[in-house]
């Protein structure tokens, strides 16, 4: 990721510059891999020795080992955490797809029809100023412990994100694009459509970054506070427990799962928007 | 005189929220494939009377026709060039020169073709398919005039195209506006400040006095062509012409009467 997003805006007097720049990143690019892989490590063995000689109590921080053991088991022997974490992405997946496409489609209702914002404003700026974890127990109360209750709390947390900014996106085109594209001839709808929505897309995915991390965030919490299956669930049942290997072999999991969330959508986004 | 052809301006009066007096009593007329430049003063309306020309200024008290018809901002018989290129990031070089002729819901082969010609002219035939970001900005410029020169449009309304480039960008970027405007002569209304590059490329040049805007000079620019900035900077004809512009142009900074 590292590489796609350090990569050198090439001034193109000829186009072997930008070849040469690339090279020189990916020479530059494994060995400071190699070094954070090597800290990584350290930080892992010096964890292990304080652990094991009873420095700090295990009960309270784990052991490595013992938390890579419980990972594995429960992953690849028992395969239990790959159920809760198959639960946890479903409800993140449902959350963010309903979030981004009510959050867009609102944002583009109020791009183009400006009184419909001021109509609404004060009451979505109320609604996202409320801590939204705080309408759990009434979304537990109406969808129940199954997988509703945790959607809709990343809906309510994504929704917003996306909102603001699809609106923000599309209130960022150039202004001369806009006289030029007058000058040209083109129609207030294909000004909308190939020039606002387009400006827009970079801004947008910043949000919908943003907004799946928040569904993850959501569905997470929802669990911890009740549900049937998922990660979270399984966190607060561990953590109630006294399971601490078990409370970060999933806390390893959530990390590498929302990095991998974040990574696919950079992915998608460079492939998108290649020119910026 | 018939108004076929022509873009008539006639005593044009503006203001700015009803209050500063940005242009008095503006008045002329360019002549089918002629070249005229407006120098001036900044501030003195002249980019004003331009977009008042475009159509995306609206007019107050005056009258302009171009071609017998009052100015719209779309009209497919003007193309317009602002100072910054507006090159569309997400548009590789090919695409962003088809844009004005695509908005004009011309045939995509033709438009195409078209695009490709002028890219060639402009010399950037290795680069149809950068994006803005890869260009640098004289090239980026270049594809701007493409973009202008792609559309068959007899008017070109040009707002200091150059301005933003160095000098010696911008002398390539006139000798190359030079050549394509003298293979299919278009009248035009060509903004700047900068008096050598408007009596290298005019036919006449209009100067502007401080605000409130008038016309203090119109003086015609009678050396041959074709022209190339290295030959006119050689030929004493040019800087008589220079220091008369400038003369102008300082009697209507420093003594509005």
């Amino acid at each position: 990721m590292s590489v796609t997003t350090s990569k050198p805006l090439m001034q193109a007097q000829d186009g072997a510059i930008g070849s040469e720049k690339k090279a020189h990143i990916v020479r530059v690019g494994p060995t400071i891999w190699h070094w954070q892989l090597l800290t990584l490590f350290a930080f892992g063995l010096a964890w292990e020795f304080v652990a094991r000689n009873g420095y700090i109590d295990p009960l309270f921080i784990g052991t490595p080992s013992k938390i890579l053991k419980f990972g594995y088991v429960e992953l690849f022997v028992t395969g239990k955490l790959v159920e809760d974490m198959l639960w946890t992405i479903a409800g993140t997946a449902i959350s963010f797809i309903l979030g981004s496409v009510a959050g867009i489609a609102t944002g583009l209702l109020f791009v183009s029809v400006p009184t419909a914002e001021r109509f609404c404003e004060p009451f979505l700026s109320a609604m996202n100023a409320l801590p939204r974890i705080a309408l759990a127990p009434l979304f537990l109360l109406w969808f129940g412990l199954g997988i509703g209750s945790k959607v809709a709390l990343g809906f309510s947390l994504t929704y917003f994100i996306v909102l603001s900014s699809t609106v923000a996106g599309a209130r960022s085109v150039d202004r001369d694009f806009l006289v030029l594209a007058r000058t040209l001839g083109a129609s207030p709808a294909k000004i909308f459509m190939r020039i606002t929505l387009v400006s827009a897309v970079p801004t947008l995915f910043s949000g919908l970054r943003l907004g799946l991390i928040y569904s993850l965030l959501g569905v997470i919490a929802g669990e911890i506070i009740s549900a049937q299956h998922g990660l979270g669930q399984q966190l607060s049942y561990l953590a109630g427990t006294f399971q601490i290997d078990g409370v970060f072999a999933v806390l390893l999991l959530l990390a590498l799962l929302g990095s991998s969330l974040t990574y696919g959508m950079s992915a998608l986004e460079s492939r998108l928007i290649r020119w910026r | 005189m018939t108004s076929s052809g022509r873009i008539i301006v006639e005593g044009l009066i503006h203001s700015f929220h009803g209050k500063v007096n940005a242009l008095q009593d503006v008045s002329f007329t360019v002549a089918p494939g002629e070249f005229v430049s407006i120098v001036g003063p900044s501030g003195c309306g002249k980019t004003t009377v331009l977009n008042i020309v475009a159509g995306l200024v609206p007019r107050e008290r005056g009258t302009v026709t171009i071609d017998g018809r009052p100015p719209q901002a779309g009209r497919h018989d003007i193309a317009y060039m602002l100072a910054r290129d507006c090159l569309f990031p997400w548009l590789t070089a090919q695409a962003n020169a088809e844009l004005g002729n695509g908005f004009r819901d011309m045939p995509k082969p033709e438009r195409r073709e078209h695009a490709e010609r002028l890219l060639n002219l402009v010399g950037l035939r290795d680069f149809k398919a950068s994006f803005p970001k890869e260009l640098s900005h004289g090239m980026r410029q270049r594809v701007a005039l493409a973009r202008t020169f792609c559309m068959p449009s007899p008017f070109l309304l040009m707002d200091e195209p150059f301005g933003a480039l160095d000098a010696q960008t911008k002398l390539q970027l006139e000798d190359l506006l030079l050549s394509l405007w003298s293979k299919e002569r278009r009248s035009v209304i060509f903004i700047t400040h900068d008096l050598s590059e408007a009596v290298l490329l005019s036919d006449r040049v209009i100067v502007m006095s401080a605000r409130p805007g008038r016309i203090v000079a119109d003086i015609p620019i009678p050396l041959e062509r074709p022209r190339s900035v290295r030959s006119l900077q050689k030929d004493p004809r040019y800087h008589e012409l220079y220091s008369k512009i400038w003369e102008k142009l300082e009697y209507g900074i420093f003594e509005p009467a």
